[in-house]
């Protein structure tokens, strides 16, 4: 089960005022990449509920955002709806594509689960790209941000919107936490651990994968209205297969399994992106290496290797890293 | 059109043509993954690295010459990679395996900008293929044709190889149960040393053949990778009748959807790897059982 460590609660702590001060101190461009980080927050916080608690390395969460924002537009723009309204049914839709895509794949382990997930996002990054009604390959036009002007807030100003992607960030945390704190979240780390175990006490596998990854895909999906919101336009590339990739690099990076970590991450990540790219436009090379060094290190990533070294050395630390192996091993084993 | 012989010719000999250059890729990284069990995203990025090193030879020694050395030149860089990082990976789960193998291809992509350039590189069909031949009275370029040969010459010789060659009985034994082949005496290590090296040494060739056809780009690597990976997933890990008939799947499947259903081409695929994945979940010539 998933607990909060002092640890965790210091990283926690730490991040949130981070955010608070640069939401309150920086410029446009800083208040620009604060908000593509809470974003990529959110939607590796879904992955890491799949990846890191379920043994499930889903290569279609990029396809999932890219779903949600496109749904949202859609509705938004082409359907009428209101923005809230628009934005609630693209959650709902990603969510139950989740839900479809968790059933059809719990079947699958291993590298055949990543490559069935992969089959999924391509399907979809496929169709956006060919439907001329979507925009095809040039996108299309979002609607505009929420209109918050009843409680007095202007979503259009940077600061606002950063605080705002800030809350569903807590809010998606939350909800995460309460899942792996709830009887399916429990059920889902057994499953991981030993799955024939879990199906011999009578427990639906499948039904329980389905059901976290439909949450997961909710959560994907919240991160994709907030992207579409946020640079007001969509394109087919939300959906492509290297979002997925590099939101399970930064999943991995922070540290799999530990829902701070991730958060970590998604920090390390865009900073490290923005910062390489004044410097060189070979900022892959140095994150492809970065990556290679933490996976070949065999810490589970910044926070894995934080807490391994200065957390306390209880059970619970050697827990996460004993799930890490297990992780590895149940996927290895199927 | 449909009922035109010509018509049909036509995009059979392109889908064969296809199927054949997915084939030199998917074998390698099949049986790779059959043998050693180790998930290799960066076949892609050799293919590229195959298609950069022709493209640089062809350009002083000729085409011809470019063919023979930019698989060895690849295969190098395989046992580099393999000295470097694959031979420690090899222990880890699958999970970590594609990180490294992800990472690996962003370095990759960017090391081939660093040496030639974003711009697209092009090389020329050699004089003796660059007509067209007659068939079916269709004219049809020869250089495909040529890549449909190599293909098949390719496929015969690891068939031969594997069938009845004590190497090929090795490699069978090493895919089955690699721990009992070492304890049959059978050095393992050396056995995944010369498959790996011989896997990256054909993406290596597809990539030089690829070359004059399309144009090479840093993102090449990255755009055949899909579908190769769908091949070998659709055939089945780890056999070469899989990742014949993967390919000849794909290239038939791909070819004639964008031809003859043009709406929904590019789904149809992952349509067909999503249905297989239900129905046969290790694909549909797993090398095990």
């Amino acid at each position: 089960m998933f607990r909060h460590t002092p640890l965790r609660y210091a990283a926690l702590i730490i991040l949130f005022s981070g955010a608070v001060f640069t939401a309150f101190t920086a410029g446009y461009f800083g208040m620009e990449i604060l908000t593509e980080i809470l974003i990529l927050a959110i939607l590796v916080l879904a992955l890491d509920l799949v990846a890191g608690f379920g043994g499930m390395v889903s290569l279609a969460h990029g396809a999932l955002m890219g779903l949600g924002a496109y749904a949202f537009v859609a509705l938004a723009t082409k359907g009428g709806l209101d923005p809230w309204v628009a934005a609630s049914a693209a959650i709902a839709i990603t969510a139950g594509t989740g839900w479809i895509i968790g059933a059809i794949c719990a079947r699958s382990h291993g590298i055949y689960f990543i490559m069935a997930t992969l089959a999924f996002g391509q399907m979809g990054y496929s169709f956006f790209f060919e439907r001329p009604f979507f925009g095809g390959d040039d996108g299309m036009v979002g609607p505009g941000r929420f209109d918050l002007s009843f409680i007095g807030v202007d979503l259009n100003d940077g600061r606002s919107f950063a605080l705002f992607s800030l809350a569903l960030l807590g809010l998606v945390y939350l909800i995460a936490v309460a899942t792996l704190r709830s009887g399916l979240g429990r059920s889902l780390t057994g499953v991981m651990h030993n799955e024939k175990r879990m199906r011999a006490l009578g427990l639906t596998v499948w039904r329980v994968k389905a059901d976290v990854f439909g949450i997961s895909g909710a959560m994907a999906g919240l991160a994709g209205v907030l992207a579409a919101q946020h640079i007001l336009f969509i394109s087919p590339n939300l959906l492509h297969w290297t979002v997925s990739g590099e939101a399970l690099v930064v999943v991995i990076l922070g540290g799999l399994g530990t829902l701070v970590g991730p958060l970590i991450g998604a920090v390390a990540f865009v900073v490290l992106k923005h910062e390489l790219s004044h410097v060189t436009t070979y900022w892959h090379l140095i994150v492809g290496l970065v990556l290679i060094a933490v996976v070949m290190s065999r810490a589970n990533g910044i926070f894995g290797f934080i807490e391994a070294r200065f957390g306390p050395k209880t059970d619970r630390v050697i827990q996460s890293i004993q799930t890490r192996e297990d992780a590895e091993e149940a996927v290895k084993d199927a | 059109m449909t009922h035109d012989l010509g018509f049909w010719t036509l995009q059979t000999l392109n889908a064969l043509q296809l199927s054949m250059l997915l084939f030199l890729l998917s074998i390698g990284l099949t049986v790779i993954f059959g043998l050693m069990h180790f998930v290799n995203l960066a076949h892609g990025a050799l293919y590229a690295l195959g298609a950069y090193f022709a493209a640089t030879i062809a350009s002083t020694a000729g085409f011809w010459v470019a063919l023979l050395v930019a698989p060895l030149g690849v295969a190098v860089v395989g046992m580099a990679l393999y000295g470097g990082l694959i031979s420690r990976m090899r222990k880890s789960g699958p999970m970590a395996q594609v990180l490294v193998t992800f990472g690996l291809i962003f370095v990759l992509l960017d090391l081939t900008r660093i040496f030639w350039g974003d711009l697209a590189l092009a090389i020329n069909t050699p004089a003796a293929l660059s007509g067209r031949v007659d068939i079916f009275g269709t004219g049809y370029p020869a250089y495909r044709l040529f890549i449909i040969a190599l293909g098949l010459a390719i496929f015969a010789a690891l068939a031969l190889i594997l069938s009845r060659t004590q190497i090929g009985a090795m490699i069978r034994a090493g895919v089955d149960n690699d721990a009992m082949a070492a304890c049959m005496g059978i050095n393992v290590e050396r056995l995944f040393f010369i498959v790996f090296c011989v896997g990256c040494a054909l993406a290596g060739l597809a990539g030089a053949v690829a070359a004059p056809l399309l144009s090479v780009t840093p993102g090449m690597g990255l755009e055949i990778l899909i579908p190769t990976l769908i091949v070998i997933v659709i055939g089945g890990l780890g056999s070469l009748k899989g990742a014949i008939a993967g390919s000849l799947i794909y290239g038939f499947v791909q070819t004639f959807g964008a031809v003859l259903l043009p709406g929904v081409a590019s789904i149809l695929i992952y349509a067909l790897l999503a249905a297989v994945l239900l129905l046969k979940p290790v694909g549909l010539f797993p090398a095990k059982g």
